[in-house]
């Protein structure tokens, strides 16, 4: 306990980690089994619930990718390279 | 991740994209009218049939027996190749064609098209229409054909036949090969990003390395369902090739040398439907083939059967009907790479989920077009200044626009 704590109120060395890394591959991994679970509701599912449910899964990705791009066009108006 | 390794991967992503690139735009783009054949079709042709009749609800289907014999009456010098009741309309589609032998001679000469059908109303047996005859001039065709069937072809196999399907599921091996070491890629760059982070504030390039992150991350599992579908589906001709030479051929060996009987005296046609329907339950009947067919036995029925349940709906088992007793020789499953492709079709056609999932299907693929694009892009910067380096390794001056003189300069 006391080693640990003491460890802990240590500053973090600036040389070793000059920007904090993020977690990678909760989103991919994420909208990965949403469009799995899509594509296979579909299939297996065949009616009501389970084609709506499919849509709703498939669309996520959709959406997720168009509301990054919206956000990071609106942060910078004059965009440099015009492309979307 | 050593540099080592990562350099490793960079190239096997450049290299297996770079391959593929130029198929994968092709068939990302020609798939998107494929995607809504059928609306297209209905909205710029439609069809000129005409309307079926009236008839109270629930009123039976005649006896194919007897629409065998009205095709009979019309034709009496030829032979019934196959039987098709429609899937989802009242129609039962009459093959016929002088002779076997007729058809296996067109296989020779392209234009030539000894065999015709009639359409039959399943309720009536009423003809409802016939193909054109051969010797009519050719109907014009419409510039939504040309389009369509240009589309198809570049699709499946770039107009060359097996060898351009082969080449095709080469590509898509490459493809799902590109996508994992993309995906490898994905996680070293994505280190010290927040997912979904566009740079814009900053060089271009950098802009388009984050859109080629996001779109991929975003459709990969997508496409690689699509692209890993696709090179299955490249496989069907081998693959079906495959099982007529073990299976199939095994089944039929027993009657191979045997006459083809005339027409004439063979069992009835209905009774065979139903004996077919009752071999395998759970499956529906959806055609028939005469003995004598290239690809059957001379003395059976062929009746293809599939599953009722969309999932098994491209599983096909024929059903062996002896034409000359009626009695049922046996039913013939599939082997389980017919099986695994059969089932993983709908899955590239994305045609199993009504229109949302197709206009889904069509963003996506957009999105996949977005990554190639953006692909593109950065390789051909990053070409620029690989050559832009070793340009002025040799002394080019490329800010300056008389880049000659200065050349001419640093010479002297």
């Amino acid at each position: 306990m006391n080693a640990v704590s003491s460890d802990m109120s240590m500053p973090p060395s600036p040389d070793v980690t000059p920007r904090p890394s993020v977690a990678v591959w909760p989103w991919p991994i994420a909208l990965g089994l949403l469009t799995a679970f899509g594509l296979l509701s579909a299939l297996l599912g065949q009616h009501g619930t389970w084609l709506a449910l499919s849509w709703a899964a498939l669309s996520i990705p959709l959406i997720v990718t168009v509301a990054y791009v919206l956000r990071a066009w609106c942060r910078t108006p004059s965009v440099k390279g015009g492309q979307s | 991740m050593t540099t080592c390794a990562l350099r490793r991967w960079f190239v096997v992503h450049k290299w297996t994209s770079l391959v593929c690139m130029l198929v994968l735009l092709i068939v990302c783009v020609t798939g998107l009218p494929m995607l809504f054949s059928e609306q297209i079709w209905e909205v710029f042709v439609g069809d000129d049939d005409p309307p079926y009749e009236v008839l109270p609800p629930g009123t039976p289907d005649v006896s194919l027996d007897i629409i065998v014999e009205k095709a009979r009456a019309l034709y009496p010098s030829q032979i019934i190749t196959s039987i098709n009741p429609d899937d989802d309309e009242p129609a039962v589609l009459v093959s016929m064609a002088p002779s076997w032998q007729a058809l296996k001679d067109d296989e020779n000469h392209p234009d030539r098209h000894s065999g015709h059908w009639i359409k039959f109303d399943a309720r009536t047996a009423r003809v409802l229409k016939q193909s054109r005859p051969a010797n009519t001039p050719k109907e014009p065709r419409t510039w939504t054909g040309i389009i369509l069937s240009t589309c198809t072809r570049l699709h499946m196999n770039l107009f060359a036949g097996l060898p351009g399907a082969l080449f095709m599921g080469a590509m898509g091996g490459v493809f799902v090969a590109s996508l994992v070491s993309g995906t490898v890629l994905y996680g070293r760059f994505m280190k010290r990003l927040p997912f979904g982070s566009v740079r814009t504030d900053r060089a271009s390039r950098l802009t388009w390395l984050d859109l080629h992150n996001l779109l991929g991350a975003a459709t990969l599992v997508w496409a690689m369902v699509v692209g890993f579908t696709g090179l299955i589906n490249e496989l069907q001709t081998p693959l079906f090739g495959l099982w007529r030479v073990t299976d199939v051929r095994q089944i039929l060996r027993p009657y191979a040398g045997l006459p083809v009987p005339s027409q004439d005296h063979l069992s009835s046609v209905q009774a065979a439907f139903d004996t077919a329907a009752k071999a395998v339950p759970g499956n529906e009947v959806t055609g028939l083939s005469f003995p004598g067919a290239s690809f059957g036995s001379p003395v059976h029925y062929v009746l293809w059967t599939r599953g009722a349940t969309p999932l098994r709906a491209r599983l096909f088992t024929p059903v062996l009907v002896d034409a000359r007793t009626g009695e049922l020789t046996g039913a013939y499953p599939m082997p389980w790479y017919l099986r695994f492709l059969e089932m993983s079709r709908p899955l590239h056609f994305g045609d199993y989920g009504g229109m949302p999932l197709r206009i889904l299907w069509a963003l996506l693929d957009v999105m996949v077009i977005g990554v190639l694009v953006s692909g593109l892009v950065l390789w051909a910067a990053k070409r620029k200044i690989a050559t832009d380096a070793r340009l002025r390794a040799l002394g080019y001056e490329l800010d300056d626009i008389d880049s000659a003189p200065a050349f001419a300069e640093t010479v002297r």
